[in-house]
Protein backbone atom coordinates (compact mmCIF):
# COMPACT_ATOMS: atom_id res chain seq x y z
CA UNK A 1 0.00 0.00 0.00
CA UNK A 2 1.20 3.19 -1.03
CA UNK A 3 1.66 6.08 1.91
CA UNK A 4 -1.25 7.67 2.76
CA UNK A 5 -1.98 10.49 0.61
CA UNK A 6 -3.57 13.51 0.80
CA UNK A 7 -6.75 11.81 -1.36
CA UNK A 8 -6.83 9.01 0.97
CA UNK A 9 -7.30 11.44 3.86
CA UNK A 10 -9.89 13.38 2.21
CA UNK A 11 -11.96 10.77 1.50
CA UNK A 12 -11.23 9.31 4.87
CA UNK A 13 -12.49 12.48 6.05
CA UNK A 14 -15.53 12.79 4.26
CA UNK A 15 -16.78 9.21 5.32
CA UNK A 16 -15.96 10.07 9.02
CA UNK A 17 -17.93 13.35 9.35
CA UNK A 18 -20.69 11.38 7.59
CA UNK A 19 -20.49 8.31 9.60
CA UNK A 20 -20.36 10.81 13.06
CA UNK A 21 -23.12 12.78 11.93
CA UNK A 22 -25.50 9.96 11.25
CA UNK A 23 -24.59 8.88 14.75
CA UNK A 24 -25.21 11.90 16.35
CA UNK A 25 -28.88 12.23 14.41
CA UNK A 26 -27.78 15.61 12.58
CA UNK A 27 -26.99 14.54 9.11
CA UNK A 28 -29.87 16.32 7.42
CA UNK A 29 -29.31 19.40 8.82
CA UNK A 30 -25.07 19.02 8.57
CA UNK A 31 -24.31 17.54 5.90
CA UNK A 32 -23.39 20.47 3.55
CA UNK A 33 -20.81 21.75 6.43
CA UNK A 34 -18.87 19.15 5.62
CA UNK A 35 -18.14 21.50 2.21
CA UNK A 36 -16.42 23.79 4.39
CA UNK A 37 -14.66 21.62 7.22
CA UNK A 38 -12.78 18.77 4.46
CA UNK A 39 -11.82 21.92 1.92
CA UNK A 40 -10.93 24.58 3.81
CA UNK A 41 -10.86 28.56 2.73
CA UNK A 42 -7.82 28.24 4.11
CA UNK A 43 -6.21 25.62 1.63
CA UNK A 44 -4.38 23.55 1.01
CA UNK A 45 -5.43 23.99 -2.60
CA UNK A 46 -5.12 20.97 -5.08
CA UNK A 47 -7.61 22.28 -7.52
CA UNK A 48 -7.53 25.97 -9.35
CA UNK A 49 -9.78 27.02 -6.38
CA UNK A 50 -12.11 26.27 -4.12
CA UNK A 51 -15.23 26.13 -5.60
CA UNK A 52 -13.87 23.30 -7.90
CA UNK A 53 -12.52 21.91 -4.67
CA UNK A 54 -15.94 22.24 -3.13
CA UNK A 55 -17.59 20.79 -6.59
CA UNK A 56 -15.52 17.88 -6.70
CA UNK A 57 -16.47 17.29 -2.73
CA UNK A 58 -20.38 17.39 -3.77
CA UNK A 59 -19.70 14.62 -5.76
CA UNK A 60 -17.40 12.52 -3.82
CA UNK A 61 -20.58 12.88 -0.28
CA UNK A 62 -23.11 11.79 -2.70
CA UNK A 63 -20.70 8.46 -3.49
CA UNK A 64 -20.54 8.15 0.16
CA UNK A 65 -24.14 8.27 0.30
CA UNK A 66 -24.32 6.04 -2.90
CA UNK A 67 -26.79 8.60 -4.16
CA UNK A 68 -27.31 9.54 -7.84
CA UNK A 69 -24.83 12.63 -9.00
CA UNK A 70 -27.38 14.80 -10.04
CA UNK A 71 -28.97 15.09 -6.99
CA UNK A 72 -28.77 17.61 -4.02
CA UNK A 73 -27.01 16.87 -0.89
CA UNK A 74 -29.65 17.58 1.25
CA UNK A 75 -31.70 15.33 -0.85
CA UNK A 76 -28.71 12.49 -1.22
CA UNK A 77 -28.77 12.28 2.89
CA UNK A 78 -32.41 11.90 3.17
CA UNK A 79 -32.06 9.14 0.96
CA UNK A 80 -29.29 7.69 2.42
CA UNK A 81 -31.01 8.00 5.75
CA UNK A 82 -34.17 6.68 4.44
CA UNK A 83 -31.66 3.19 3.88
CA UNK A 84 -31.96 4.13 0.21
CA UNK A 85 -29.15 2.90 -2.31
CA UNK A 86 -29.30 4.37 -5.86
CA UNK A 87 -29.03 1.60 -8.99
CA UNK A 88 -25.50 2.95 -9.74
CA UNK A 89 -22.28 1.18 -10.67
CA UNK A 90 -20.23 0.52 -7.48
CA UNK A 91 -17.33 2.11 -9.07
CA UNK A 92 -17.52 5.61 -10.65
CA UNK A 93 -15.55 8.21 -12.64
CA UNK A 94 -16.65 11.19 -10.77
CA UNK A 95 -17.65 13.50 -12.98
CA UNK A 96 -16.21 16.84 -12.04
CA UNK A 97 -13.47 15.34 -10.46
CA UNK A 98 -11.76 14.18 -13.26
CA UNK A 99 -8.86 16.16 -14.82
CA UNK A 100 -9.03 14.88 -18.08
CA UNK A 101 -5.07 14.67 -18.05
CA UNK A 102 -4.49 15.76 -21.51
CA UNK A 103 -1.69 13.49 -22.16
CA UNK A 104 -0.60 12.84 -25.37
CA UNK A 105 0.37 9.06 -25.73
CA UNK A 106 4.30 9.28 -27.28
CA UNK A 107 6.50 11.76 -27.16
CA UNK A 108 10.10 12.56 -28.29
CA UNK A 109 12.19 13.49 -25.69
CA UNK A 110 15.53 15.30 -25.56
CA UNK A 111 17.11 12.20 -26.30
CA UNK A 112 16.26 12.51 -29.89
CA UNK A 113 20.00 13.52 -31.50
CA UNK A 114 18.08 13.75 -35.24
CA UNK A 115 20.29 10.67 -36.35
CA UNK A 116 20.60 9.78 -39.71
CA UNK A 117 18.58 6.51 -39.81
CA UNK A 118 15.51 8.29 -38.96
CA UNK A 119 14.43 4.77 -37.75
CA UNK A 120 10.86 6.45 -36.72
CA UNK A 121 9.51 8.43 -40.14
CA UNK A 122 10.47 5.11 -41.61
CA UNK A 123 8.23 3.00 -39.49
CA UNK A 124 5.29 5.59 -38.93
CA UNK A 125 2.66 4.23 -41.20
CA UNK A 126 0.60 7.93 -41.17
CA UNK A 127 3.98 9.81 -42.02
CA UNK A 128 3.22 11.49 -39.39
CA UNK A 129 6.60 12.24 -38.00
CA UNK A 130 8.84 15.21 -39.64
CA UNK A 131 11.83 16.98 -38.41
CA UNK A 132 11.17 20.02 -37.06
CA UNK A 133 13.84 22.13 -35.03
CA UNK A 134 16.89 19.41 -35.17
CA UNK A 135 14.66 16.48 -33.86
CA UNK A 136 11.66 14.20 -34.60
CA UNK A 137 8.33 15.79 -34.29
CA UNK A 138 5.17 13.96 -33.81
CA UNK A 139 2.00 15.42 -35.96
CA UNK A 140 -0.89 14.69 -33.50
CA UNK A 141 -3.15 15.04 -35.84
CA UNK A 142 -1.79 12.17 -38.03
CA UNK A 143 -1.01 10.01 -35.11
CA UNK A 144 -2.62 6.73 -34.43
CA UNK A 145 -0.80 6.17 -31.42
CA UNK A 146 0.19 2.78 -32.98
CA UNK A 147 3.59 2.72 -31.01
CA UNK A 148 5.64 1.54 -33.93
CA UNK A 149 8.20 4.67 -34.03
CA UNK A 150 8.66 4.46 -30.29
CA UNK A 151 9.90 0.58 -30.70
CA UNK A 152 12.03 1.64 -33.70
CA UNK A 153 14.45 4.34 -32.25
CA UNK A 154 17.85 3.29 -31.09
CA UNK A 155 17.94 5.50 -28.56
CA UNK A 156 14.66 4.94 -26.53
CA UNK A 157 13.88 8.19 -27.25
CA UNK A 158 10.36 8.25 -28.06
CA UNK A 159 8.47 8.09 -24.54
CA UNK A 160 4.98 6.44 -24.38
CA UNK A 161 3.02 7.84 -21.23
CA UNK A 162 -0.13 6.63 -20.20
CA UNK A 163 -2.86 7.56 -17.12
CA UNK A 164 -2.50 6.44 -14.42
CA UNK A 165 -6.01 5.12 -14.45
CA UNK A 166 -5.39 3.31 -17.83
CA UNK A 167 -1.84 1.53 -16.85
CA UNK A 168 -3.41 0.43 -13.87
CA UNK A 169 -6.21 -1.53 -15.38
CA UNK A 170 -5.33 -4.95 -16.48
CA UNK A 171 -8.27 -5.06 -18.35
CA UNK A 172 -8.51 -2.43 -20.50
CA UNK A 173 -11.98 -1.33 -19.02
CA UNK A 174 -11.73 2.09 -18.57
CA UNK A 175 -10.23 4.66 -21.52
CA UNK A 176 -10.40 8.40 -22.06
CA UNK A 177 -13.66 9.58 -23.68
CA UNK A 178 -13.78 12.44 -26.68
CA UNK A 179 -13.15 15.20 -24.27
CA UNK A 180 -10.64 13.01 -22.48
CA UNK A 181 -12.62 12.21 -19.58
CA UNK A 182 -12.13 8.63 -18.34
CA UNK A 183 -15.13 6.15 -19.36
CA UNK A 184 -15.34 2.85 -17.23
CA UNK A 185 -16.90 0.16 -19.60
CA UNK A 186 -18.96 -1.84 -17.30
CA UNK A 187 -19.20 -4.90 -19.81
CA UNK A 188 -15.11 -5.19 -18.97
CA UNK A 189 -14.85 -3.83 -15.80
CA UNK A 190 -14.78 -6.55 -12.71
CA UNK A 191 -14.74 -3.64 -9.95
CA UNK A 192 -11.40 -4.54 -8.61
CA UNK A 193 -10.79 -0.90 -7.33
CA UNK A 194 -6.96 -0.87 -8.99
CA UNK A 195 -8.23 2.31 -10.91
CA UNK A 196 -9.64 3.93 -7.99
CA UNK A 197 -6.22 3.30 -6.12
CA UNK A 198 -4.15 4.95 -8.80
CA UNK A 199 -6.02 7.77 -9.97
CA UNK A 200 -3.79 10.67 -7.94
CA UNK A 201 -7.00 12.97 -8.09
CA UNK A 202 -9.17 10.58 -6.58
CA UNK A 203 -11.67 10.84 -9.49
CA UNK A 204 -12.94 7.55 -9.15
CA UNK A 205 -14.72 6.40 -6.68
CA UNK A 206 -16.77 3.16 -4.92
CA UNK A 207 -19.89 3.64 -3.17
CA UNK A 208 -20.28 3.52 0.31
CA UNK A 209 -23.20 2.24 2.37
CA UNK A 210 -21.81 3.34 5.77
CA UNK A 211 -25.06 5.75 6.30
CA UNK A 212 -27.27 3.10 5.43
CA UNK A 213 -25.42 0.57 7.98
CA UNK A 214 -25.27 2.98 10.73
CA UNK A 215 -29.31 3.21 10.12
CA UNK A 216 -29.84 0.01 10.92
CA UNK A 217 -27.49 -0.10 14.03
CA UNK A 218 -29.75 3.05 15.22
CA UNK A 219 -33.16 1.46 14.52
CA UNK A 220 -31.96 -1.80 17.24
CA UNK A 221 -31.84 -4.40 14.33
CA UNK A 222 -29.71 -7.05 14.88
CA UNK A 223 -26.73 -6.37 12.78
CA UNK A 224 -24.05 -8.69 12.22
CA UNK A 225 -20.33 -7.91 11.29
CA UNK A 226 -18.68 -10.21 9.45
CA UNK A 227 -15.34 -9.89 9.28
CA UNK A 228 -13.18 -11.33 6.21
CA UNK A 229 -9.87 -13.05 7.42
CA UNK A 230 -7.64 -10.16 6.35
CA UNK A 231 -8.84 -7.97 9.01
CA UNK A 232 -6.01 -9.20 11.15
CA UNK A 233 -3.68 -5.83 11.75
CA UNK A 234 -5.93 -3.06 9.90
CA UNK A 235 -6.76 -1.26 12.95
CA UNK A 236 -3.22 -0.80 13.64
CA UNK A 237 -0.58 -3.52 14.38
CA UNK A 238 -0.73 -3.76 17.54
CA UNK A 239 -4.14 -4.00 17.71
CA UNK A 240 -5.57 -7.31 19.07
CA UNK A 241 -8.62 -8.98 17.49
CA UNK A 242 -10.15 -8.70 20.53
CA UNK A 243 -10.12 -5.27 20.82
CA UNK A 244 -11.80 -5.32 17.38
CA UNK A 245 -14.87 -7.29 18.36
CA UNK A 246 -14.61 -5.16 21.35
CA UNK A 247 -15.19 -2.32 19.58
CA UNK A 248 -17.65 -3.55 17.05
CA UNK A 249 -20.10 -4.19 19.80
CA UNK A 250 -19.56 -0.75 21.23
CA UNK A 251 -20.33 1.14 18.25
CA UNK A 252 -23.98 -1.01 18.02
CA UNK A 253 -23.40 -4.74 16.18
CA UNK A 254 -25.26 -7.42 17.49
CA UNK A 255 -21.93 -9.72 16.58
CA UNK A 256 -19.40 -10.28 15.35
CA UNK A 257 -18.16 -13.02 13.14
CA UNK A 258 -15.44 -14.79 11.04
CA UNK A 259 -15.64 -15.06 7.41
CA UNK A 260 -12.55 -17.29 7.85
CA UNK A 261 -15.15 -20.15 9.22
CA UNK A 262 -17.25 -19.55 5.77
CA UNK A 263 -13.64 -20.51 4.30
CA UNK A 264 -13.26 -23.49 6.16
CA UNK A 265 -16.66 -24.82 4.31
CA UNK A 266 -15.69 -23.38 0.97
CA UNK A 267 -11.96 -25.24 1.39
CA UNK A 268 -13.80 -28.82 2.12
CA UNK A 269 -16.21 -28.29 -1.22
CA UNK A 270 -13.68 -27.01 -3.21
CA UNK A 271 -11.43 -30.27 -2.45
CA UNK A 272 -14.59 -32.31 -2.58
CA UNK A 273 -15.56 -31.21 -5.92
CA UNK A 274 -12.21 -31.49 -7.61
CA UNK A 275 -11.87 -35.06 -6.67
CA UNK A 276 -15.32 -35.64 -8.45
CA UNK A 277 -13.90 -33.38 -11.93
CA UNK A 278 -10.92 -35.36 -11.95
CA UNK A 279 -13.00 -38.75 -11.56
CA UNK A 280 -15.39 -37.13 -14.18
CA UNK A 281 -14.34 -34.66 -17.00
CA UNK A 282 -10.84 -34.17 -15.40
CA UNK A 283 -9.50 -30.53 -17.14
CA UNK A 284 -8.90 -27.09 -15.07
CA UNK A 285 -10.49 -26.20 -12.02
CA UNK A 286 -10.23 -22.90 -10.66
CA UNK A 287 -11.12 -20.79 -7.31
CA UNK A 288 -14.22 -18.85 -7.10
CA UNK A 289 -13.58 -17.23 -3.68
CA UNK A 290 -12.27 -13.64 -5.73
CA UNK A 291 -15.02 -12.05 -7.31
CA UNK A 292 -12.65 -9.95 -9.15
CA UNK A 293 -10.96 -12.98 -10.76
CA UNK A 294 -14.52 -14.69 -11.19
CA UNK A 295 -15.75 -11.44 -13.19
CA UNK A 296 -13.01 -11.48 -15.51
CA UNK A 297 -12.93 -15.07 -16.31
CA UNK A 298 -16.64 -14.33 -17.02
CA UNK A 299 -15.98 -11.07 -18.83
CA UNK A 300 -12.57 -12.06 -20.97
CA UNK A 301 -12.64 -15.54 -21.09
CA UNK A 302 -16.06 -16.88 -20.89
CA UNK A 303 -15.05 -19.96 -22.71
CA UNK A 304 -13.32 -20.91 -19.59
CA UNK A 305 -17.01 -19.83 -16.96
CA UNK A 306 -16.90 -23.73 -16.61
CA UNK A 307 -13.91 -24.19 -15.14
CA UNK A 308 -14.51 -21.94 -12.38
CA UNK A 309 -15.64 -23.94 -9.19
CA UNK A 310 -19.44 -23.92 -9.06
CA UNK A 311 -18.72 -22.72 -5.27
CA UNK A 312 -20.24 -19.46 -3.69
CA UNK A 313 -17.38 -17.34 -1.79
CA UNK A 314 -16.65 -17.52 1.87
CA UNK A 315 -18.70 -14.36 2.39
CA UNK A 316 -21.65 -15.64 0.89
CA UNK A 317 -21.20 -18.98 3.07
CA UNK A 318 -20.65 -17.26 6.12
CA UNK A 319 -23.76 -15.50 5.43
CA UNK A 320 -25.91 -17.69 4.78
CA UNK A 321 -25.04 -19.24 8.02
CA UNK A 322 -25.76 -16.57 10.12
CA UNK A 323 -29.70 -15.84 7.91
CA UNK A 324 -30.27 -19.49 8.68
CA UNK A 325 -29.41 -18.91 12.43
CA UNK A 326 -31.00 -15.72 12.73
CA UNK A 327 -33.46 -14.88 9.22
CA UNK A 328 -33.86 -11.26 11.06
CA UNK A 329 -30.30 -10.63 11.28
CA UNK A 330 -28.89 -8.04 8.88
CA UNK A 331 -25.47 -9.33 7.15
CA UNK A 332 -22.59 -6.35 6.76
CA UNK A 333 -19.54 -8.35 4.95
CA UNK A 334 -16.47 -5.92 6.20
CA UNK A 335 -13.13 -6.86 3.98
CA UNK A 336 -10.29 -5.55 1.72
CA UNK A 337 -12.32 -5.51 -1.29
CA UNK A 338 -14.65 -3.11 -4.01
CA UNK A 339 -15.47 -6.43 -6.16
CA UNK A 340 -17.15 -7.81 -3.12
CA UNK A 341 -19.75 -5.26 -3.09
CA UNK A 342 -20.92 -6.01 -6.51
CA UNK A 343 -20.97 -9.55 -5.70
CA UNK A 344 -23.40 -8.88 -2.84
CA UNK A 345 -25.55 -7.81 -5.37
CA UNK A 346 -26.24 -11.03 -6.63
CA UNK A 347 -26.95 -12.46 -3.51
CA UNK A 348 -29.83 -10.16 -2.08
CA UNK A 349 -31.32 -11.19 1.25
CA UNK A 350 -27.86 -12.68 1.97
CA UNK A 351 -25.53 -10.75 2.00
CA UNK A 352 -27.14 -7.02 2.66
CA UNK A 353 -24.56 -4.77 2.79
CA UNK A 354 -20.31 -4.99 1.95
CA UNK A 355 -18.24 -2.25 3.86
CA UNK A 356 -14.05 -1.80 3.53
CA UNK A 357 -11.72 -1.90 6.57
CA UNK A 358 -11.45 1.48 5.76
CA UNK A 359 -15.51 2.09 5.64
CA UNK A 360 -15.27 0.18 8.66
CA UNK A 361 -12.52 2.20 10.43
CA UNK A 362 -14.41 5.81 9.29
CA UNK A 363 -17.80 4.26 11.16
CA UNK A 364 -16.05 3.28 14.26
CA UNK A 365 -14.21 6.65 14.58
CA UNK A 366 -17.49 8.35 13.59
CA UNK A 367 -19.38 6.21 16.80
CA UNK A 368 -16.64 7.97 19.00
CA UNK A 369 -14.57 4.89 19.30
CA UNK A 370 -10.82 3.95 19.45
CA UNK A 371 -9.82 0.54 18.87
CA UNK A 372 -6.76 0.87 20.82
CA UNK A 373 -8.32 1.93 23.90
CA UNK A 374 -10.65 -1.24 24.29
CA UNK A 375 -9.61 -3.85 26.59
CA UNK A 376 -9.54 -7.22 24.66
CA UNK A 377 -11.83 -9.91 25.35
CA UNK A 378 -10.56 -13.35 24.56
CA UNK A 379 -10.51 -13.97 20.75
CA UNK A 380 -10.08 -17.44 19.32
CA UNK A 381 -10.47 -18.00 15.96
CA UNK A 382 -13.55 -19.80 15.12
CA UNK A 383 -12.15 -20.64 11.68
CA UNK A 384 -9.54 -23.24 10.89
CA UNK A 385 -5.78 -22.24 10.05
CA UNK A 386 -6.98 -23.60 6.57
CA UNK A 387 -9.97 -20.84 6.38
CA UNK A 388 -7.79 -17.95 8.12
CA UNK A 389 -5.10 -18.40 5.72
CA UNK A 390 -7.47 -17.56 2.35
CA UNK A 391 -6.86 -13.93 3.09
CA UNK A 392 -3.10 -14.23 1.58
CA UNK A 393 -2.15 -15.30 -1.83
CA UNK A 394 -1.87 -19.03 -1.81
CA UNK A 395 -3.36 -19.44 1.14
CA UNK A 396 -6.57 -20.65 -0.63
CA UNK A 397 -4.30 -23.30 -2.50
CA UNK A 398 -2.75 -24.23 0.29
CA UNK A 399 -5.84 -24.81 2.55
CA UNK A 400 -7.86 -26.95 -0.91
CA UNK A 401 -4.26 -29.00 -1.00
CA UNK A 402 -4.29 -29.35 2.64
CA UNK A 403 -8.32 -30.63 2.53
CA UNK A 404 -7.03 -32.70 -0.72
CA UNK A 405 -4.30 -34.91 1.28
CA UNK A 406 -6.60 -35.61 4.33
CA UNK A 407 -9.64 -36.53 1.84
CA UNK A 408 -7.88 -37.98 -0.98
CA UNK A 409 -4.64 -38.37 -1.10
CA UNK A 410 -3.73 -39.75 -4.03
CA UNK A 411 -5.34 -37.51 -6.36
CA UNK A 412 -2.71 -35.34 -8.33
CA UNK A 413 -2.44 -31.85 -8.04
CA UNK A 414 -0.82 -29.61 -10.72
CA UNK A 415 -1.48 -26.42 -9.22
CA UNK A 416 -0.18 -22.76 -10.73
CA UNK A 417 -1.92 -19.83 -9.30
CA UNK A 418 -1.91 -15.55 -9.77
CA UNK A 419 -1.80 -12.46 -8.49
CA UNK A 420 -3.10 -9.60 -10.55
CA UNK A 421 -6.03 -10.07 -12.86
CA UNK A 422 -3.53 -9.45 -16.11
CA UNK A 423 -1.05 -12.53 -15.16
CA UNK A 424 -4.39 -14.61 -14.23
CA UNK A 425 -5.68 -13.49 -17.14
CA UNK A 426 -2.40 -14.55 -19.52
CA UNK A 427 -2.00 -17.78 -17.34
CA UNK A 428 -5.62 -19.02 -17.56
CA UNK A 429 -5.21 -18.22 -21.76
CA UNK A 430 -1.73 -20.44 -21.23
CA UNK A 431 -3.53 -23.14 -19.99
CA UNK A 432 -6.43 -23.42 -22.22
CA UNK A 433 -3.99 -23.18 -25.04
CA UNK A 434 -2.19 -26.16 -24.11
CA UNK A 435 1.17 -24.25 -23.34
CA UNK A 436 1.21 -24.50 -19.68
CA UNK A 437 -0.55 -28.04 -17.82
CA UNK A 438 -2.35 -27.31 -14.64
CA UNK A 439 -5.31 -29.03 -13.46
CA UNK A 440 -5.81 -26.51 -10.00
CA UNK A 441 -5.70 -22.64 -10.54
CA UNK A 442 -5.84 -20.02 -7.33
CA UNK A 443 -7.05 -16.23 -8.91
CA UNK A 444 -6.66 -13.85 -6.75
CA UNK A 445 -6.85 -9.90 -8.57
CA UNK A 446 -5.02 -8.22 -5.61
CA UNK A 447 -1.25 -8.38 -5.37
CA UNK A 448 -0.48 -10.37 -2.12
CA UNK A 449 -3.99 -12.13 -2.39
CA UNK A 450 -6.87 -10.28 -0.14
CA UNK A 451 -4.28 -8.49 2.16
CA UNK A 452 -3.41 -6.48 -0.78
CA UNK A 453 -6.67 -5.05 -1.50
CA UNK A 454 -8.25 -2.07 -2.18
CA UNK A 455 -9.99 -0.79 1.09
CA UNK A 456 -7.17 -2.29 3.56
CA UNK A 457 -5.61 0.10 6.01
CA UNK A 458 -2.26 -1.44 6.79
CA UNK A 459 0.75 -2.17 3.94
CA UNK A 460 -0.07 -5.84 2.80
CA UNK A 461 3.64 -6.79 3.54
CA UNK A 462 3.01 -6.35 7.62
CA UNK A 463 -0.81 -7.59 7.49
CA UNK A 464 0.97 -11.55 5.68
CA UNK A 465 2.63 -12.27 8.16
CA UNK A 466 0.03 -11.04 10.92
CA UNK A 467 -2.38 -13.53 8.44
CA UNK A 468 -0.27 -16.15 8.82
CA UNK A 469 0.44 -16.08 12.38
CA UNK A 470 -3.23 -15.79 13.01
CA UNK A 471 -3.83 -18.90 11.39
CA UNK A 472 -0.84 -20.92 12.70
CA UNK A 473 -2.29 -19.95 16.01
CA UNK A 474 -6.53 -20.89 15.15
CA UNK A 475 -6.88 -23.77 17.65
CA UNK A 476 -8.44 -25.73 14.93
CA UNK A 477 -6.15 -26.84 12.39
CA UNK A 478 -8.14 -28.16 9.91
CA UNK A 479 -11.51 -27.29 7.89
CA UNK A 480 -12.44 -30.77 7.32
CA UNK A 481 -12.44 -31.09 11.13
CA UNK A 482 -13.95 -27.50 12.33
CA UNK A 483 -16.88 -27.99 14.56
CA UNK A 484 -17.90 -24.83 13.89
CA UNK A 485 -18.28 -24.63 10.28
CA UNK A 486 -21.08 -25.75 9.19
CA UNK A 487 -22.42 -28.84 7.32
CA UNK A 488 -22.42 -27.95 3.21
CA UNK A 489 -25.45 -30.18 2.70
CA UNK A 490 -27.72 -27.39 4.97
CA UNK A 491 -26.56 -24.17 2.95
CA UNK A 492 -26.32 -25.05 -0.54
CA UNK A 493 -23.09 -23.28 -1.41
CA UNK A 494 -23.16 -23.67 -5.01
CA UNK A 495 -23.62 -20.71 -7.06
CA UNK A 496 -25.87 -22.02 -9.43
CA UNK A 497 -28.37 -23.55 -7.61
CA UNK A 498 -30.90 -20.79 -6.55
CA UNK A 499 -31.18 -20.79 -2.68
CA UNK A 500 -34.30 -20.74 -0.81
CA UNK A 501 -36.37 -20.81 1.97
CA UNK A 502 -34.51 -18.79 5.14
CA UNK A 503 -32.05 -17.17 3.04
CA UNK A 504 -34.73 -15.16 1.11
CA UNK A 505 -35.88 -12.75 4.26
CA UNK B 1 17.50 12.89 23.31
CA UNK B 2 14.35 13.13 21.72
CA UNK B 3 11.22 11.69 23.04
CA UNK B 4 8.65 11.02 20.15
CA UNK B 5 5.41 10.13 20.65
CA UNK B 6 2.92 8.34 18.17
CA UNK B 7 -1.09 8.55 18.61
CA UNK B 8 -1.83 4.93 16.98
CA UNK B 9 -5.43 5.65 17.78
CA UNK B 10 -8.08 4.94 15.01
CA UNK B 11 -8.11 8.18 13.91
CA UNK B 12 -4.90 8.95 13.35
CA UNK B 13 -4.44 5.22 12.29
CA UNK B 14 -6.78 6.68 9.17
CA UNK B 15 -4.85 9.47 8.95
CA UNK B 16 -1.56 7.62 7.75
CA UNK B 17 0.45 7.62 11.69
CA UNK B 18 2.27 4.14 10.36
CA UNK B 19 3.82 6.32 7.52
CA UNK B 20 5.55 8.32 10.07
CA UNK B 21 6.17 5.08 11.87
CA UNK B 22 8.10 4.25 8.64
CA UNK B 23 10.15 7.37 8.68
CA UNK B 24 11.61 6.55 12.23
CA UNK B 25 12.13 2.81 11.12
CA UNK B 26 14.66 4.18 8.19
CA UNK B 27 16.97 6.26 9.99
CA UNK B 28 20.34 5.67 10.61
CA UNK B 29 20.86 3.88 13.55
CA UNK B 30 22.73 5.86 14.98
CA UNK B 31 20.00 8.62 14.97
CA UNK B 32 17.48 5.92 16.00
CA UNK B 33 19.58 5.56 19.32
CA UNK B 34 18.78 9.61 19.87
CA UNK B 35 15.46 9.23 20.23
CA UNK B 36 12.56 7.68 22.82
CA UNK B 37 9.93 6.30 20.59
CA UNK B 38 6.21 5.86 22.31
CA UNK B 39 2.99 4.70 21.28
CA UNK B 40 0.20 6.74 22.71
CA UNK B 41 -3.91 5.86 22.31
CA UNK B 42 -5.14 9.41 21.64
CA UNK B 43 -4.43 13.18 22.38
CA UNK B 44 -8.19 14.15 22.08
CA UNK B 45 -6.87 16.01 19.38
CA UNK B 46 -8.44 13.67 16.83
CA UNK B 47 -10.09 15.49 13.89
CA UNK B 48 -6.41 16.44 12.81
CA UNK B 49 -4.68 13.50 13.05
CA UNK B 50 -2.21 11.96 12.74
CA UNK B 51 -0.90 13.92 15.89
CA UNK B 52 2.22 13.18 17.47
CA UNK B 53 4.28 14.89 20.00
CA UNK B 54 7.69 15.63 20.02
CA UNK B 55 10.01 16.49 23.07
CA UNK B 56 6.49 17.60 24.82
CA UNK B 57 5.06 19.67 21.92
CA UNK B 58 2.00 18.33 19.58
CA UNK B 59 2.28 18.55 16.04
CA UNK B 60 -0.91 17.98 14.30
CA UNK B 61 -1.51 17.30 10.87
CA UNK B 62 1.85 15.35 10.70
CA UNK B 63 3.43 14.41 7.47
CA UNK B 64 6.43 12.63 6.86
CA UNK B 65 8.42 15.42 5.36
CA UNK B 66 7.40 17.77 8.26
CA UNK B 67 8.74 14.95 11.01
CA UNK B 68 11.84 14.49 8.72
CA UNK B 69 12.37 18.08 9.14
CA UNK B 70 11.89 18.46 12.52
CA UNK B 71 14.12 14.93 13.50
CA UNK B 72 17.22 16.76 10.86
CA UNK B 73 16.90 19.97 12.88
CA UNK B 74 17.09 18.23 16.31
CA UNK B 75 19.27 15.34 15.98
CA UNK B 76 22.99 15.20 16.04
S1 LIG C 1 -6.76 9.10 17.79
FE1 LIG C 1 -5.00 10.34 17.57
S2 LIG C 1 -5.60 12.10 18.66
FE2 LIG C 1 -7.29 10.82 18.98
Amino acid sequence: MPEINEITKIRRKVLTEIAQMTFEGRLQTDVENILQSVVTDEGPRYRCCVHKERAVLQDRIKSALSQPMNSTIPEAAAAALDGNIAPAPIIQVLPVACDQCPLDRFIVTDACRNCLAHSCIASCPKKAISVVANRSFIDKSKCVECGLCKRSCPYGAILEISRPCERACELGAITADKARKAVIDYDQCVHCGACKIACPFGAISDRSMIVQVIQRIKAGRRVYALLAPAFIGQFGVQVRPGQVRASLLKVGFHDVLEVSVGADAVAVEEAREFIERTKTKGGLMTTSCCPAFVGMVEKHLPSMKENVSSLVSPMVAAAMNVKKNDPEGIVVFVGPCIAKKSEAERYPGIVDYVLTFEELATTIVGAGVNVTEMTASEFASAGSKDGNIFAKAGGVLQAVENVLAQLAPDVQVAAERCEGLGNCKKCLQEIEAGKRSANFFEGMACTGGCVGGPGVLTDSRVTAKLVENFANAAPEKSAVTNPNSEPLETLGLHRHHKTSGAADS
Amino acid sequence: MLTVELCMGTSCHLMGVQDLVAVLETLPAEQREQIEIKGVTCFKNCGKGPNIRINGELISNATPDRLLEILQANLA
